[in-house]
C-alpha cells in the first residue's frame, strides 16, 4: 500500500478570509475556488430556494465586471467555470490555463467586494432558475426523488425540512433588498475560504491571495440559526405522486451520526457496505438476488460536506408486480441482517481497499468529467470551513482504514433503527402493467 | 434583439504567458495476437484507468435487433467459467476496482480503474470477461427483465425521447436511425444472440487496450503480454451500411408528453465524422454558437431572455456519419421565440462573419480546455481513445491547438454555411400538445407522435 501525500499549504489574512494552496505541477492548469459558509439549509424562511437563487447573481456583476463579464473573461482565457449550492456551502470554481490565474483570483475578489446587479438580472435569473427546476424535478421522471421529497418529511426545523430549490412563490417574492443584504451578511471574507489547486507555487498563491483579497473589509461574523432536530422517536412516512415514470419507487432515511465520531467512520463503511455499486448489499439482494427492484441505490451523499444533520438513503425503483410493502420487507431483511449478524473480516477489508480506492479517486477527480481537482478543492474547502483543518485531507483516511467489525455492528445497532428513520413512498399516477399478472410476496 | 448593451470589465490583470502544453508519452504496440495496445504513464494517484475496446458495436449487429451489443456487454459481465456474478463484484471490491461494460453504435468496451498495486489482478478478470464469459441462463434473464423496464422508463423522459425522434429523421432505415430496442425487441432477445455477437466482437484483431496510469511502461506492457498474450481471434467481417438519406427542408416533429411543464427543444442537421478535414473548423464555429458558456445562443436565449437554462449545440461524431444538433429546455410558452433566436444565431453566423476579437477569445476557450484533459489519469485516457478509435493523425493532440489557432473568419463563415444548415434543420419538441402544436407548425410541416412512436393525427 502506497499512501498518497497531498502538499497543502494555508493561511489566515488579516480580514479573517482562509487561503489554501495545493501545488501540483502535472499539468499547466489551475483550479480555483471559492467557498462561503453559507447554504440553502439557513438560507431565510419565506424565501426557500434564496441561496440557489443568489448563487445565480453572483454571476450577473460586480463592480468592476458588469453582467457577462465573469462568463466572457473565464471562457476567454481557455477555462470553465461554475458555481453550485448545497446544504451548508455555496461554492464559484474556475479551471484555467494556469498563466490566466491573476485574473481569476480579480474576477473572485471584485465579486467578493461588491456585487452590482439590477432588477433586470433578478428577474432573467428567476425565469433561468424556474427552467432549471422545471428541467431537472417538475418535467423529469422521478425528479427530485429523494432530495427534495424526503426532508418535508424527515426533518422538524425548517432549517432542514423545507423546498431548498424554492417555491415559485417563494422566488417571486425575492426582492433586491434581499440580494443585498444576503451578500452583506454572509458574503464577507471571514465567512470565506479561497483555494487554489494546480499549477501554482505556494508562496505565490498566498502573495496574490494577499495582494487581491487583502483589503476586503471583515464583516461581521454571520448569525447562524441552530440547524439541530429535536429527539426523534417514531418512524415517518410520506407520500408524493410521480407524473412521469411507470415504476413504483420508495426512498427509506437514517439520519447519520455527527462527523468525525468513530460512529461517522463506521457508518460510512456500513454505508459502502449496503450501497457500494454491485457488490453493495442492498443492489445484490433487491436487485441481483430477490430480483424485485430495477434500482437500489443510494447512501450518504457527499460525506464530507454537510456541517447538519443529513441521511444515508437508500432509493428503490421496483417492479409493479410487488406491493411496497413486500419490498420494504425485503429491505427491512438486508438491515436485519447486519443488525444481527453485523459484516464478515473478509467483507470489511474489501470495503477499506475499495474506500481507498474511491478516496484517491476524488482527491484527482473532476466534476462531471471536467473541472480537475474538484473533489480536493471540496475537501480542503470543507475541512477548512468546517474544521479549520485543511491538512485532514491527508489523515482522514486513517479513520476510516481502522473501524473494525464490532463498530460496524455497534452502528448499525444503534443508527439503523425504525423510529430513527423516514420512509417517502412516491406513487406513479399511471401504473404500469406488471410483466406478469398478480401482486407477489417477496420471498 | 432587444437585448442591452454588453459593458466592459475595468482594470483586468492581464494574461501571463503561456506554460507549455506537453502531451504525456504514448508506447503504442501490438501483442503477439495482435491486440492494440496504448500506454501512458501518469503518476497523480497509486491508481490506472483502462479501456479494452472492440471496433465493432450495436450498429454492426442492427439487422439483427437493436441494442444487441449493448445487451452482450450487459451479459458478459455477470459470470465466467471460473467466477458466478457475486464472485466477479466482490472480487472487485477486494481490489479497490471499478469496472463497467457497454457498448455504442460503433463500439464495445469495457471499461476499468482500480489501484496500481492490484493492476495484474485487474487485468486477469478484465481478460476473464472478454473471453470466458459464459452468459448464465438465469443472468440473462434477469438483464433482459430490467432492460425492459429500463427501455419502458425511458419512454418516459424527455431528453430520450427527443433524441430518439431525430436520430430516426436524420437516420431513417440505417442502424443510427435506432437508438433504443423496443419492449417487444427486448422481449425477443435470446441468449444465443449475444452469444454470437460476443464471439463475433470480443477478439484481440478486433480489440484495443489502453491502458493510463501509475505504472512503469515497460513492467505494464510485460504484464499486459502475459495477462492478454494467449487470446486468439479475428477481426470480424463487416461492412458499412448504406448512405441514409439527408433529410430536405426544414420539418418539425411534435413528441406529445401530456402534462408537460416544459417543452424540450432539439433541433439537428447531417454533418461530418471525426476524421473529416473540417472537423476543427465545425469544433470552433459550434463552441461559438452555442457550445460554450459565454457563446451566442447562451448569452441570447438565457442571459438575456431568461428563456431556458441548459441551451447547447454539439456535434456528434460517429464513425459513418456525424450531426450537429442544438438543444434547450424551455418554457411552453416561449417554443417558437426559441426556435425564432435559435435560427437567427445560426443565420447570422451564416451571413456576417466573426468579429476577430470574438473569434480569438473563442479560439483562446477551445484550446485552453482542451489541455484540461492532461490533469487526470480518466481526461488522457478520454483523448488517447478518441485518437485511436477515430484512427486520427498520431500528432492529433500535439497539433491541435495550432490547427484552432490557424482559423480566419472566413473559414468560420464556410464552416457555418455548410454545416449549420438552418434550411434543412430537423426540429424536434417535445411536450404537451396543446400548448405547443401551433408555435411547433410555424417551423415547418408538422407531424406528431406519440411516447411510443406512433403517429398521431
Amino acid at each position: 500500500m502506497k499512501p498518497l501525500r497531498v502538499g497543502v499549504e494555508s493561511t489566515k489574512l488579516a480580514n479573517g478570509l482562509d487561503v489554501v494552496v495545493a501545488p501540483d505541477t502535472t499539468a499547466p492548469v489551475v483550479t480555483v475556488g471559492v467557498y462561503y459558509k453559507i447554504g440553502f439549509r439557513l438560507e431565510p424562511q419565506g424565501r426557500s430556494g434564496f441561496a440557489h437563487l443568489f448563487e445565480h447573481m453572483m454571476f450577473q456583476g460586480s463592480a468592476n465586471a458588469p453582467k457577462m463579464q465573469h462568463i466572457k473573461l473565464v471562457n476567454s482565457s481557455g477555462g470553465l467555470l461554475n458555481g453550485s449550492t448545497s446544504y451548508d456551502v455555496t461554492n464559484y470554481y474556475e479551471a484555467v490555463p494556469s498563466n490566466a490565474l491573476e485574473r481569476v483570483l480579480w474576477l473572485e475578489a471584485d465579486r467578493m467586494r461588491a456585487l452590482k446587479v439590477d432588477d433586470e438580472n433578478l428577474k432573467n435569473q428567476r425565469d433561468v432558475v424556474k427552467e432549471e427546476v422545471r428541467v431537472n424535478v417538475m418535467n423529469e421522471p422521478y425528479g427530485g426523488f429523494p432530495w427534495l421529497d424526503m426532508p418535508p418529511v424527515a426533518f422538524r426545523n425548517w432549517a432542514n425540512a423545507h423546498n431548498f430549490y424554492g417555491d415559485f412563490a417563494d422566488l417571486d417574492a425575492a426582492h433586491l433588498d434581499d440580494v443585498q443584504a444576503f451578500f452583506k451578511t454572509y458574503y464577507v471574507p471571514n465567512n470565506a475560504v479561497v483555494l487554489m489547486l494546480g499549477d501554482v507555487k505556494a508562496e505565490e498563491g498566498m502573495a496574490l491571495a494577499k495582494k487581491y483579497f487583502g483589503d476586503i473589509p471583515a464583516g461581521a461574523p454571520p448569525p447562524f440559526a441552530d440547524p439541530s432536530e429535536p429527539e426523534q422517536t417514531q418512524e415517518r412516512r410520506g407520500h408524493v405522486e410521480e407524473k412521469f415514470g411507470t415504476l413504483p419507487a420508495m426512498a427509506i432515511g437514517y439520519v447519520v451520526p455527527k462527523r468525525r465520531t468513530v460512529d461517522w467512520c463506521a457508518m460510512a463503511l456500513l454505508d459502502e457496505a449496503l450501497h457500494g455499486g454491485r457488490a453493495g448489499r442492498m443492489y445484490r439482494e433487491l436487485v441481483l438476488e430477490k430480483q424485485i427492484a430495477v434500482e437500489a441505490g443510494g447512501g450518504i451523499s457527499d460525506l464530507f460536506g454537510y456541517n447538519g444533520p443529513t441521511q444515508m438513503t437508500t432509493r428503490i425503483l421496483h417492479k409493479p408486480e410487488y406491493a411496497s410493502q413486500a419490498t420494504l420487507d425485503a429491505f427491512d431483511a438486508v438491515i436485519r441482517d447486519v443488525r444481527e449478524n453485523g459484516i464478515s473480516a473478509d467483507e470489511l477489508e474489501q470495503l477499506k481497499v475499495k474506500w481507498r480506492s474511491d478516496y484517491y479517486a476524488t482527491l484527482e477527480g473532476g466534476r462531471g468529467g471536467y473541472m480537475p481537482k474538484y473533489g480536493l478543492m471540496h475537501l480542503l474547502a470543507c475541512f477548512t470551513l468546517f474544521d479549520d483543518q485543511p491538512q485532514l485531507v491527508n489523515t482522514i483516511l486513517d479513520g476510516f482504514l481502522a473501524v473494525t467489525r464490532e463498530e460496524i455492528q455497534a452502528a448499525a445497532n444503534k443508527y439503523l433503527r425504525n423510529e430513527k428513520r423516514a420512509i417517502v413512498f412516491r406513487t406513479p399516477v399511471k401504473a404500469s402493467a406488471p410483466a406478469s399478472a398478480g401482486e407477489k410476496e417477496a420471498a | 434583439m432587444a437585448s442591452r448593451a454588453v459593458e466592459v470589465a475595468v482594470g483586468v490583470p492581464a494574461l501571463a504567458p503561456e506554460r507549455a502544453v506537453t502531451w504525456p508519452k504514448r508506447t503504442k504496440t501490438h501483442l503477439s495476437n495482435g491486440l492494440e495496445l496504448i500506454l501512458a504513464e501518469a503518476h497523480s494517484i497509486p491508481k490506472f484507468h483502462g479501456e479494452l475496446f472492440f471496433r465493432s458495436g450495436n450498429a454492426a449487429v442492427a439487422d439483427r435487433a437493436p441494442g444487441l451489443a449493448e445487451m452482450a456487454a450487459t451479459v458478459a459481465r455477470t459470470g465466467t467459467k471460473q467466477r458466478a456474478s457475486r464472485q466477479i463484484e466482490e472480487d472487485l471490491r477486494r481490489i479497490g476496482a471499478d469496472l463497467s461494460s457497454g457498448a455504442g453504435a460503433d463500439t464495445s468496451a469495457i471499461s476499468f480503474s482500480g489501484l496500481s498495486e492490484f493492476a495484474e489482478p485487474l487485468l486477469g478478470l478484465v481478460n476473464e470477461l472478454a473471453r470466458e464469459a459464459a452468459f448464465p441462463e438465469a443472468e440473462f434473464e434477469r438483464e433482459r427483465r430490467q432492460k425492459l423496464e429500463e427501455v419502458k422508463l425511458q419512454r418516459t423522459e424527455p431528453g430520450f425521447l427527443a433524441s430518439e425522434r431525430l436520430r430516426k429523421v436524420l437516420f431513417g432505415a440505417h442502424p443510427y436511425g435506432q437508438v433504443s430496442p423496443s419492449e417487444a425487441q427486448v422481449a425477443a432477445y435470446r441468449r444465443d444472440d449475444l452469444l454470437a455477437v460476443y464471439r463475433e466482437f470480443y477478439t484481440p484483431q478486433n480489440g484495443i487496450l489502453l491502458l493510463v496510469g501509475d505504472f512503469e511502461a515497460q513492467e505494464m506492457l510485460k504484464t499486459a503480454e502475459k495477462v492478454f498474450g494467449a487470446w486468439s481471434g479475428k477481426k470480424p467481417d463487416s461492412s458499412a451500411a448504406a448512405a441514409p438519406a439527408n433529410p430536405r427542408g426544414r420539418r418539425a416533429y411534435l413528441v406529445h408528453s401530456p402534462g408537460a411543464v416544459q417543452t424540450q427543444i432539439l433541433a439537428g442537421c447531417h454533418a461530418i465524422t471525426r476524421k473529416h478535414p473540417d472537423w476543427v473548423k465545425l469544433g470552433l464555429t459550434n463552441s461559438l454558437y452555442g457550445g460554450a458558456f459565454n457563446s451566442r445562443l447562451v448569452m441570447n436565449i438565457r442571459e438575456d431572455k431568461g428563456y431556458t437554462y441548459s441551451p447547447r449545440s454539439g456535434v456528434t461524431a460517429l464513425r459513418q456519419h456525424g450531426y450537429f444538433s442544438v438543444s434547450a429546455a424551455v418554457r411552453n410558452d416561449v417554443v417558437a421565440a426559441s426556435l425564432t433566436e435559435i435560427f437567427y444565431e445560426m443565420d447570422k453566423l451564416r451571413s456576417v462573419p466573426v468579429p476577430e476579437a470574438e473569434l480569438a477569445d473563442a479560439q483562446n476557450y477551445l484550446t485552453g480546455v482542451f489541455s484540461m484533459g492532461l490533469a487526470t489519469q480518466d481526461g488522457l485516457l478520454s483523448q488517447f481513445s478518441t485518437v485511436a478509435l477515430n484512427e486520427l493523425p498520431e500528432d492529433y493532440l500535439e497539433t491541435y491547438r495550432q490547427k484552432v489557432r490557424a482559423l480566419t473568419p472566413e473559414d468560420l463563415l464556410a464552416a457555418a454555411r455548410k454545416y449549420l444548415d438552418s434550411a434543412n434543420m430537423q426540429v424536434v419538441v417535445v411536450g404537451d400538445r396543446a400548448q405547443i402544436e401551433e408555435q411547433a407548425a410555424l417551423f415547418g410541416e408538422l407531424e406528431v407522435f406519440d411516447a411510443q412512436g406512433n403517429v398521431l393525427t
